[in-house]
């Protein structure tokens, strides 16, 4: 089978699980809805600052529950999977992009869904082209925290605090992502490009494919 | 272990060269005393993104060569490079505190750019510890080596790429703003600190094999001590 055979069946498998099992839109989808209706709670009933906070309230919800999803327990794969992975001849660089495609599709559901719960809850002054600058930061977003998420799961894989650990680590790392989603949403209320973010988030996510593959087999063997 | 003192001792004659010029170079006209803090600020966040930089060639010579020398130098020079980031950020919200009136700005895209490569680090470090077998802790914390090293340019050009209240770099090459006093009392301890981090690395990387030998003896005798099988037993 062909590299892209590979990684697509990588990826078609694992969102058939993901169908089965419905962790992400079943369990972390209404508890991230949960956690949105939170804070203006929390705030109290102040509409301008609701409001205001509607956006940037969006993207730390999204990295928060975006590295739930990348982490989720249906990829966590178990040594006798690796196993028949590595007996089968999977290209390690394959099941890495086949991961990175199934949570990629995952997190963009994920995080459309949650924008728009944001914007029904929080009712932002959204400015004109807003919704196809959040589809592009959404998109980039997405792969990016995919990325970290693969490479960080695979760098933790069977330790005790494996969530734990891999938070830790996915969280610092994904700051160019959230700083180019967030700063794009703003740029664009003020009136500025919004070239520079989405020129960040696209190196992020570059940079980090071309370490997720080159590192694939190294990554393989370090599970074991 | 003679190697180890004779870099310590150098490493402490250059700190009290450093000392003496940062404490005799003139006060800057507007911050006053508050300006030698740059003495140790800049020096060590240096010194961090040098260690940083040994972490990430480290990890790659590891997982080139397999050879554990390469491990013990990415993991050393890391340590060392939290400790000198733990520094840096102090430094830098003492000075913030004397200068802006709060330590912590969020206006301020170096400090906060810096604080998330401490926290990344951070769970570098957190990763070796959490694995026992030597051979697997070096490969995972490779991968996680040469991945964080990314955050090193976003730090430094973080007050270049934003609106930030920060400083830009000191010395570039349109020249500085600094008058040449300050700048050569912020070299000189810059290369104070870099001698300094020769030396606690030689330190930290001769522990680490001290452990390495520890733990392969601990093996070795509790092979030694381990009851025989019963089956090996012939005259009960």
């Amino acid at each position: 089978m062909s590299f892209w055979g590979q990684t697509l069946e990588i990826a078609r498998v694992d969102l058939r699980v993901e169908r089965r099992l419905g962790d992400t839109l079943r369990i972390v989808l209404p508890f991230a809805v949960v956690a949105l209706m939170v804070f203006p709670l929390s705030l109290g009933i102040e509409l301008a600052v609701i409001s205001r906070i509607g956006p940037a309230v969006f993207w730390s919800l999204g990295i928060l529950f975006g590295m739930q999803i990348a982490l989720r327990q249906s990829v966590a794969d178990t040594q006798e999977r690796r196993d028949l992975h590595a007996l089968l001849g999977v290209d390690p660089a394959a099941r890495f992009v086949g991961r990175m495609l199934s949570g990629g599709v995952l997190m963009l559901a994920f995080l459309v869904v949650l924008f728009i719960a944001m914007v029904l809850i929080y009712g932002p002054t959204l400015p004109p082209g807003s919704w196809s600058t959040v589809l592009v930061g959404t998109v980039l977003f997405s792969i990016g925290l995919t990325e970290l998420g693969t490479l960080a799961g695979e760098v933790t894989a069977g330790l005790r605090n494996r969530t734990a650990l891999a938070s830790l680590i996915v969280a610092p790392l994904a700051l160019p992502l959230v700083i180019g989603a967030s700063q794009s949403l703003e740029a664009l209320s003020r009136g500025a490009g919004i070239l520079p973010w989405v020129l960040l988030m696209l190196a992020t996510d570059l940079a980090l494919a071309v370490v997720g593959v080159g590192l694939a087999r190294p990554l393989e063997e370090a599970t074991r | 272990m003679t190697r180890i003192r004779v870099l310590f001792g150098v490493a402490a004659a250059a700190m009290a060269v450093g000392l003496w010029f940062a404490l005799t170079a003139p006060p800057d006209s507007l911050q006053g005393q508050y300006s030698r803090i740059i003495n140790v600020h800049v020096p060590s966040l240096w010194l961090a993104f040098l260690a940083f930089g040994v972490t990430a060639l480290g990890s790659i010579a590891w997982l080139w060569k397999k050879t554990q020398r390469w491990d013990r130098l990415a993991s050393a020079s890391a340590e060392i490079g939290v400790l000198f980031t733990g520094i840096g950020l102090f430094t830098g919200m003492v000075w913030g505190q004397a200068v802006w009136g709060r330590a912590w700005d969020w206006g301020d895209a170096r400090l906060t750019t810096t604080a998330v490569m401490f926290f990344v680090y951070l769970g570098y470090i957190a990763l070796r510890n959490a694995v026992d077998d030597p051979v697997v802790r070096a490969r995972r914390s490779a991968i996680l080596g040469v991945v964080a090293v990314v955050q090193v340019p976003l730090v430094y050009f973080s007050v270049n790429l934003f609106r930030t209240l920060h400083p830009i770099q000191s010395i570039r090459p349109d020249g500085s703003a600094m008058p040449s006093e300050m700048i050569f009392a912020m070299l000189v301890n810059v290369v104070a600190f870099t001698i300094l981090y020769v030396a606690l690395m030689a330190a930290r990387t001769d522990v680490a094999r001290t452990e390495e030998t520890f733990r392969e003896s601990e093996l070795l005798a509790g092979d030694a001590v381990k009851p025989p099988k019963l089956s090996e037993v012939k005259d009960v």
